[in-house]
Parts: structure tokens; C-alpha cells; sequence
């Protein structure tokens, strides 16, 4: 078994420089305050 | 073997962070690897260094948000122009990302900002939970953690077995039923620090469960309309059986936005097993003096644990407690469907179609018999715990 698919390649799309989970938590909580005191009034769809 | 691309600092498809780990230091490692993980502080340069990643990033986010975009102006289109397809925004999403990333070569330029669309699944994972209660976080959530626990054991068990039926490596094999029983792409790359495997079979496995992955987009809503499954079974369901959290969370949109929320649900209770998992593989693997030997276990565990279901359940309390009113949910839910417009949009992009067949026959047979028979049993479960479960 040879596979062609190298490593690094694999996962040269997938490659962050910073943690994404904190990332996440940290803007998801900032929109939470910016909705939750109308600073970001109303998002529609 | 000391691993040539350490999971350690790097952020890959579906969940975890949870793969962040020290690794001695590497002598393969690239300069780019070295220059994105140095704990070295850099005081002059490293302001301005971060500036300047930052900035790499625009032109694939911008992507990432043009198709995503464009998937939901098709999908208006289908209800304006008559004989235009009628196909909702995740798939138009996932369609244009495919044809793109297949079919057109990307610059390089637009590259480090495709793998933010990571950042951004897990932003639409997080703000979606103010669209469930505490009690209904627990209540489904500990029901998927019964459901998620008879899957794991279940799951891990035939993996092992068909990978020694079809004489696979002992650690691919592994591999394969971390991958196929956790979450994917993100519990192999946690696995890969932890015991060790073979380049080979680290890139064997990921590609085998994007393969699968890929696969489970197209069939799994034809079986959920086949079956005529409700919103939230088929949802358990794809977060029980799908690997990867990206296409979990996709295949469940497909079928409909409260498939893809429930599928959100279920697949992070099995992805807070990942660390019980590799860290069982890892005390086998050192036990047979192929890998290093787990000194701080609860350490271990918290480095492996999803972070951001912490978010999660934080956003699902404060819509518990009031803190937000009726509109201000509706706003956070709506914001979710946002972020998740180009993380839909980056697993069509990722999805490489000639990657998917230009590897070995064997692991791929594995997953996909692995897979039938997880996806069978999840389903028999499903059935029997949501029957009649909200349309």
C-alpha cells in the first residue's frame, strides 16, 4: 500500500496559526453581549 | 517515530483544538511549522508577524463568504425562476465549493483563509446553542451520550476486527476506529501525537474518512427521505454515524435546519469521548513499548477535550436564564446560520474528488464496511430510542 496522499498535504488546507475553539467562544460571546445590550439591534436571515 | 507534522498549534477540519500537545522538538519540521508553533517570544516582530497572518487571511474568508453567499442567492432563485433547480443553500454551497476546488485551480493566496471556515463551524456551533434550553441540552445530550457510548464500543470493535480481517497495519487499524467512532479527521490528528503511527497511515486514515465523510453527504438525506425520518432521529442520527463534524453538521442541514441543529447536539456529546478513546489507544500502544507512556492522564484528557463545546453549553445557559429575549435568540439563531454559510462553503472546497480515489483499496473497503455497519446500528438505535420523535 502506497498511498499518494502525503501529510502535510492532507492537512495544508485544514493548517489555523491561532486555536479556533477559543477563537470561536471568544466572538460568539462578544455577539451574545453586542445583541443582548442592542448594540447589534436585530440579524435577520 | 516522532511524528514529521505535529498535531500540536495546528487547527485542522472538524472540532478539536483538542489536539494541541507539546511534541519533542522535530528535525523534519519545516520553517513554516517552526515559525507557526514557536513558543519563543518574538517582541518586535511577532505584532506585526500576527498582522500579517491575519491579513492572509482575507482573500480565502472572502471566498469562503462568496460562495456561501452565492449558495443562498441559487437557492432564492429556485423559488423565483421557474425550472431553476430547487436546492437549498447548504448544498448549492457545498456544489460550488466542490466544482471549484475540482474542476479550477485555487491560488495559492486564497488558501490559509479556506481553513478558517473551521473557526467558523465552530462560531455557528456555539451561537446555535441559544436555540436549545439547558434541559434540552441534557436531556437529548445524555440521551446521545447513552446512544454515542453503545456506538463507541460497538464501532471500535468491528474496526479492529475488519482491520485485522483485511491485514491492515495494527496502527492504521487504530487509526480507522478512532476516526470512525469519535470525530474524524480531528481524533486521528489527536491519536497521531499519542501513539505514534506511520505518516502512511496517518494520511491513509485521514484521507479514508474524508472519503466516507464525502460519501455520507449524498446518501444519508436520501435514506433519512427514504425512511421518512423525522427532523430530529435523522439528526441524532447523522451526528451519530457521520465522522467528521463539518459534514456531520452538513448532512444534517441538508435535511433540514432543525436535522442540522439536533445533529449538532449529538455529535458533540460523542466528540467529548475523544479524549477517553486516545487516551485508551495510547496507554495499549505504550503498553507494547510503541509509543510514549501517558505521565498526567487528567492533563491528557483536558488537552484533548473539545473546547468549544464550553462555549456551547456557556450560550445555552445564558438562554436558560433569561438573559436574552425572544428576538435576541431569534438574532444569535440567525447569526449561527451566517457563520455556518462558509464553513458549508470549506467542506465543499477541501473536498479533493481525485485525493478521494488515489489511495489504497484496503482501508478504504475497511471504512466503508466499518462504516455500513456504525451507520446501520445507529440507525436501529435511533429508531428505537426517538421513535415518533418531533417531525
Amino acid at each position: 500500500m502506497s498511498p499518494r496522499i502525503q501529510p502535510a498535504k492532507a492537512i495544508e488546507q485544514a493548517r489555523l496559526f491561532f486555536n479556533a475553539d477559543v477563537a470561536a467562544i471568544a466572538i460568539a460571546l462578544s455577539l451574545a453581549i453586542l445583541i443582548r445590550f442592542n448594540i447589534l439591534p436585530r440579524i435577520g436571515w | 517515530m516522532t511524528p514529521v507534522f505535529p498535531s500540536i498549534f495546528l487547527t485542522e477540519s472538524d472540532f478539536c483544538n483538542h489536539c494541541r500537545e507539546r511534541l519533542p522538538a522535530n528535525p523534519e519540521r519545516t520553517t513554516t511549522d517552526i515559525v507557526a508553533t514557536s513558543s519563543i517570544p518574538q517582541p518586535a516582530t511577532e505584532r506585526s508577524t500576527r498582522a500579517q497572518r491575519l491579513f492572509t487571511l482575507l482573500p480565502g474568508t472572502a471566498l469562503l463568504f462568496a460562495i456561501g453567499i452565492a449558495g443562498k442567492g441559487l437557492e432564492s432563485l429556485g423559488s423565483i425562476i421557474p425550472r431553476f433547480p430547487h436546492i437549498e443553500y447548504v448544498l448549492w454551497a457545498i456544489i460550488l465549493g466542490l466544482v471549484l476546488s475540482n474542476f479550477f485551480v485555487i491560488p495559492q493566496v486564497f488558501r490559509p483563509g479556506i481553513a478558517t471556515y473551521e473557526l467558523w463551524l465552530k462560531l455557528g456551533i456555539v451561537l446555535v446553542a441559544a436555540k436549545f434550553v439547558l434541559k434540552d441540552v441534557l436531556h437529548i445530550g445524555g440521551m446521545s451520550l447513552l446512544l454515542v457510548f453503545i456506538e463507541l464500543i460497538l464501532s471500535l470493535s468491528v474496526m479492529t476486527l475488519l482491520g485485522k480481517l483485511f491485514k491492515l497495519p495494527p496502527k492504521l487499524t487504530s487509526l480507522l476506529a478512532i476516526g470512525s467512532s469519535i470525530c474524524g479527521v480531528t481524533a486521528i490528528m489527536a491519536a497521531q501525537g499519542a501513539i505514534e503511527p506511520d505518516e502512511e497511515d496517518t494520511s491513509t486514515a485521514i484521507a479514508a474518512i474524508l472519503t466516507l465523510g464525502a460519501l455520507a453527504l449524498f446518501t444519508f438525506p436520501a435514506i433519512g427521505h427514504a425512511l421518512h425520518m423525522g427532523q430530529q432521529s435523522y439528526g441524532i442520527w447523522t451526528g451519530l454515524a457521520v465522522d467528521n463534524t463539518a459534514e456531520a453538521t452538513v448532512t444534517g442541514a441538508i435535511y433540514g435546519e432543525k436535522a442540522g441543529q439536533f445533529a449538532i447536539l449529538s455529535k458533540t456529546a460523542r466528540s467529548a469521548f475523544i479524549g477517553f478513546v486516545v487516551l485508551g489507544y495510547a496507554v495499549y500502544w505504550a503498553s507494547q513499548g510503541k509509543a510514549h507512556r501517558v505521565e498526567n492522564k487528567a492533563l491528557f484528557l483536558w488537552q484533548k477535550f473539545p473546547k468549544f463545546i464550553l462555549g456551547f453549553v456557556a450560550i445555552s445557559i445564558l438562554a436558560t436564564a433569561g438573559f436574552f429575549t425572544q428576538p435576541q435568540l431569534n438574532s444569535l439563531g440567525n447569526l449561527s446560520k451566517w457563520a455556518f454559510l462558509p464553513a458549508f462553503a470549506g467542506v465543499g472546497l477541501r473536498t479533493q474528488l481525485k485525493d478521494l480515489v488515489n489511495q489504497g483499496w484496503r482501508p478504504i473497503l475497511v471504512g466503508v464496511l466499518g462504516e455500513i455497519f456504525i451507520a446501520l446500528i445507529t440507525l436501529g438505535m435511533v429508531f428505537f430510542a426517538y421513535h415518533g420523535a418531533a417531525q
